[in-house]
């Protein structure tokens, strides 16, 4: 009997610690959450104590204000630049000090999240702080999300803090591709957010070729695309890896057809057909490329070429590694890809077989007409204030302030940007904003090209001293340098951009605002279509003129609602 | 006397309370959030923000999305196979090792059909492309070796399908079996040498003693099975799927994976996963009945 007490104390006891197990949990989960509120509202609170009349760019707080911030933290700063910047880390480094003591601003973050700003993890988290209206006082966001902030009423108006704060060189670089950044924040002619600038030429794209297999096969580089479809042909039947098996292809695709490496595009623009982008068509009307008619005949020219075995019978269902890794194989010696190629996947290639002698030659045209060179508007880094926080213009300060230590007159390239005593790593990134010169590549190209001219490399500064330090290392016979010399190098893909925008033959996409109504609700389901139909055409599956009927679905299911509302926008920024 | 049992038990109903908690927390509230279904849902404004109601018109808006019906057609037909696949191997591969003798054997082979359950889709996917792939993969090079023209399993529309069926089933048959085998060790083996001493042999057993005595367990299995009719399998499709087979492997939950995450329309989402609940719902409800009605089943 006694036992029988003692047994059921046991168990009534253990029943209960379970239950108060798991309130205290939650209760606990619960405090830490109004901790942190309380943290925040504190915060707020003392940032509208300090007053700043003036209206300096780099003027100081006095006293001090805070800002927080979220962000993601990327591979290369986790495994790369932290680890090699020993003392430092992303709350207290040389650009929150910089911050604190030239402009008074304490940068902390809310929160941070291992990825970056385009990784799931990044995107998961920033839309549950959406949800919760627990902002930090600065969001980083991308433009669908900013349009949701903007439709809640949940950020402030940028406008007049821009407009009274922004140096003189920030709002230089905002515009020098146009107007594209700014409208892409613009609601109602109100700058609802400050975007980081895009770099659109950087998704430019090129003709890396094999020049070891040109010379095996005795083939001159393209001068037209009847050139590129006959050295596709001779790279898939003539065996130019010599390893006597017909293992080889000519033209890398992937299933998403149109990619940064291993893309279409530049072999579409070859056709004049713009794809994937929203272009002005002759009479100053914005349409969507894949529907014109010159991407039908592109189409075909694939269709083509995939019968006859020049690209892999597979393709249809490879994503981006998978291909690359035959790309990595040595099966291929061309590739449509942008300038960064040779980072990735080419020099893995490079690794393999060290006669991999990839070049970028400038894209072609089909006919005597100039080819354009597609750049599509890409932009995934808005920050956007919380409606409320004191101190709006303190973001304008720091854009100001990271621009002015990098690329301005006290610029500190080799403290701010890449310290060479720390292996040369982008410490730049340690700023929660790092707004950039859009052709600060090119221009490097160019004063690293001036000085190869020159034959005198000592009037380098900053980020081309670096470069030209890498290609010198390659020179000396360091491989994993590799990259560098084809980008920068004599024969680098610099050289094919100088050549781009001296013709004027970059092709701006032209619809850079927010996603519209239609936009938002179709344009995925539209897309996959898009995908579904153009790679079926590609494998034969269906006939060439299954293109039509896409046009008129594309249209029909919502494509012609898009054209329109994008018109509407185009006609709003044209007559600003 | 009743009273008296409540008494007695009262510590072991205690000790139900906090899985009942998780229930309530993880599993009831949620289900606040059906609403989102009839709102044009803005996350930024919150679940409890002002959202704009409106009715049943995510419902007709997914309706009169391009290829709505064949994404339904797609997922049904998958889903149908793979219940029916999913029921009938295990239950043949548990009677099959039930006969093994050598316990060796038997415990090997039943480890080595479990193992790809413990593999994620995203990696067995990566590796079934390249087994399954027509130029260097080794299915077909084995179907080339007999004199069958390579198949492209996973860009053909017209082998998708089955292709999903049978992977599907070889990754999860050996979970099934388990289950099955545990059926089989619980009946009485005295029935057994009861009706060998009537003379049946072991076909005659198998079908007279053993398939009967799993027969609660097969219905069991069943009946929630059927709850799965709108489910097709998202990982495996994901993981696999491509343009070309879009056509034939489109599902319910790939579309509402690019509805909802890529294009945040939580909205519409919610009104195809509440529609999927109803569904599921309605089909394990008439299962049940029926398993009762002919099986006199119940689980309540």
């Amino acid at each position: 009997m006694k036992f029988n007490y003692l047994r059921k104390a046991v168990s009534l006891a253990m029943a209960i610690s379970m239950t108060a197990a798991l309130f205290t949990a939650c209760g606990s989960q619960n405090s830490t959450d109004s901790s942190a509120s309380s943290a925040q509202s504190t915060t707020s609170s003392s940032a509208g104590s300090s007053v700043s009349a003036n209206k300096d760019p780099l003027g100081k707080y006095d006293p001090a204000i805070d800002i927080s911030f979220v962000r993601g933290i990327d591979d290369d700063l986790a495994a790369n630049i932290l680890p090699k910047t020993p003392g430092e880390t992303l709350e207290d480094n040389r650009w929150t000090k910089l911050y604190k003591d030239e402009l008074g601003i304490n940068v902390n973050y809310a929160w941070t999240v291992k990825g970056n700003e385009t990784s799931d993890a990044y995107l998961q988290k920033i839309n549950v702080t959406l949800a919760s209206g627990e902002l930090p006082d600065v969001v980083l966001v991308n433009p669908s999300q900013l349009k949701q902030l903007v439709d809640s009423e949940m950020v402030e108006d940028m406008t007049q803090y821009y407009n009274d704060y922004a140096s003189e060189q920030l709002k230089q670089y905002m515009s020098v591709e146009g107007t594209g950044n700014i409208d892409s924040v613009t609601f109602d002619g109100k700058m609802m957010a400050i975007p980081e600038t895009v770099a659109m030429n950087e998704g430019t794209q090129y003709l890396w070729i094999r020049n070891d297999w040109l010379k095996k096969l005795n083939l001159q580089p393209p001068k037209a695309m009847d050139d590129v479809l006959k050295i596709a042909e001779a790279f898939t039947t003539k065996d130019p890896d010599g390893n006597g098996k017909n293992d080889t292809f000519g033209l890398p695709v992937t299933k998403d057809l149109y990619s940064g490496c291993m893309g279409t595009e530049g072999f579409f623009a070859g056709y004049h057909a713009y794809p994937n982008m929203w272009v002005e068509d002759g009479s100053g009307k914005l349409v969507w490329g894949s529907t014109l008619p010159e991407t039908k005949v592109a189409l075909q020219k694939l269709a083509d070429m995939y019968k006859s075995g020049q690209i892999d019978k597979e393709f249809g269902v490879k994503d981006g590694g998978k291909v690359a890794e035959t790309v990595i194989a040595g099966k291929f010696g061309l590739d449509y890809g942008a300038q960064w190629n040779p980072m990735y996947p080419l020099i893995s290639n490079y690794n393999n077989d060290k006669n991999a002698d990839w070049t970028a030659y400038p894209i072609v045209s089909a006919d005597d007409k100039k080819v354009m060179v597609p750049n599509k508007f890409n932009q995934t880094r808005i920050f956007a204030v919380k409606k409320g926080y004191k101190n709006p213009e303190a973001l304008v300060k720091l854009f100001n302030m990271h621009i002015e230590k990098n690329w301005g007159k006290t610029a500190d390239f080799n403290k701010y940007y890449m310290p060479v005593e720390n292996g040369a790593v982008g410490v730049w990134k340690f700023s929660p904003v790092c707004p950039s010169p859009v052709f600060k590549n090119l221009d490097a190209f160019i004063a690293i090209d001036d000085a190869r001219k020159a034959n005198d490399f000592s009037t380098l500064t900053g980020e081309p001293k670096v470069i030209q330090a890498n290609i010198e290392a390659y020179e000396k016979g360091d491989d994993t340098m590799w990259g560098w010399m084809k980008i920068y190098g004599k024969d680098g893909a610099f050289r094919s951009m100088v050549d781009y925008k001296n013709n004027d033959q970059l092709l701006k996409e032209k619809f850079t605002g927010a996603p519209t109504k239609t936009m938002a609700e179709k344009k995925t389901t539209l897309d996959k279509m898009e995908k579904e139909v153009f790679i079926k055409i590609i494998m034969g599956s269906v006939a060439i003129d299954e293109f039509d009927k896409f046009v008129s679905d594309w249209n029909k299911l919502g494509g012609a609602d898009m054209t329109k509302e994008v018109n509407e926008w185009y006609d709003s920024v044209k007559s600003k | 006397m009743k009273n008296l049992n409540i008494k007695k038990q009262l510590p072991l109903h205690l000790m139900i309370l906090p899985g009942f908690i998780l229930l309530l927390v993880f599993s009831y509230l949620p289900m606040a959030g059906i609403v989102i279904a009839f709102q044009k849902f803005i996350p930024a404004k919150g679940l409890f923000g002002h959202q704009k109601w409106i009715g049943l018109d995510n419902f007709k808006y997914v309706l009169d999305l391009p290829n709505f019906g064949s994404v339904i057609w797609n997922t049904i037909s998958i889903a149908v196979m793979k219940i029916i696949l999913g029921l009938v191997i295990p239950i043949i591969f548990a009677i099959l090792i039930n006969e093994v003798t050598s316990n060796a054997l038997k415990r090997g082979v039943q480890t080595l059909i479990y193992l790809p359950h413990f593999l994620s889709w995203v990696v067995l996917g990566g590796i079934l492309i390249d087994i399954l792939s027509p130029s260097g993969g080794i299915v077909n090079g084995l179907l080339k070796s007999i004199g069958i023209e390579p198949i492209f399993f996973l860009g053909d529309n017209k082998w998708f399908p089955t292709t999903m069926v049978l992977t599907e089933t070889w990754k999860e048959f050996g979970y099934g079996t388990i289950i099955y085998l545990a059926a089989i060790t619980g009946i009485d083996p005295s029935l057994y040498e009861a009706a060998r001493i009537d003379g049946a042999n072991r076909w005659k057993q198998t079908l007279n003693i053993t398939l009967p005595g799993m027969k609660m367990v097969i219905v069991l299995l069943m009946v929630l099975s059927l709850g799965n009719l709108l489910n097709a399998g998202f990982d495996q499709i994901f993981n696999l799927y491509s343009p070309p087979v879009y056509q034939s492997g489109d599902i319910l939950d790939t579309f509402v994976y690019r509805i909802g995450l890529l294009d945040a329309q939580y909205g519409v989402a919610t009104a195809v996963g509440l529609f999927k609940s109803v569904v599921s719902f309605t089909l394990i409800s008439v299962s049940y009945f029926c398993a009762y009605k002919f099986a006199d089943y119940r689980i309540f």
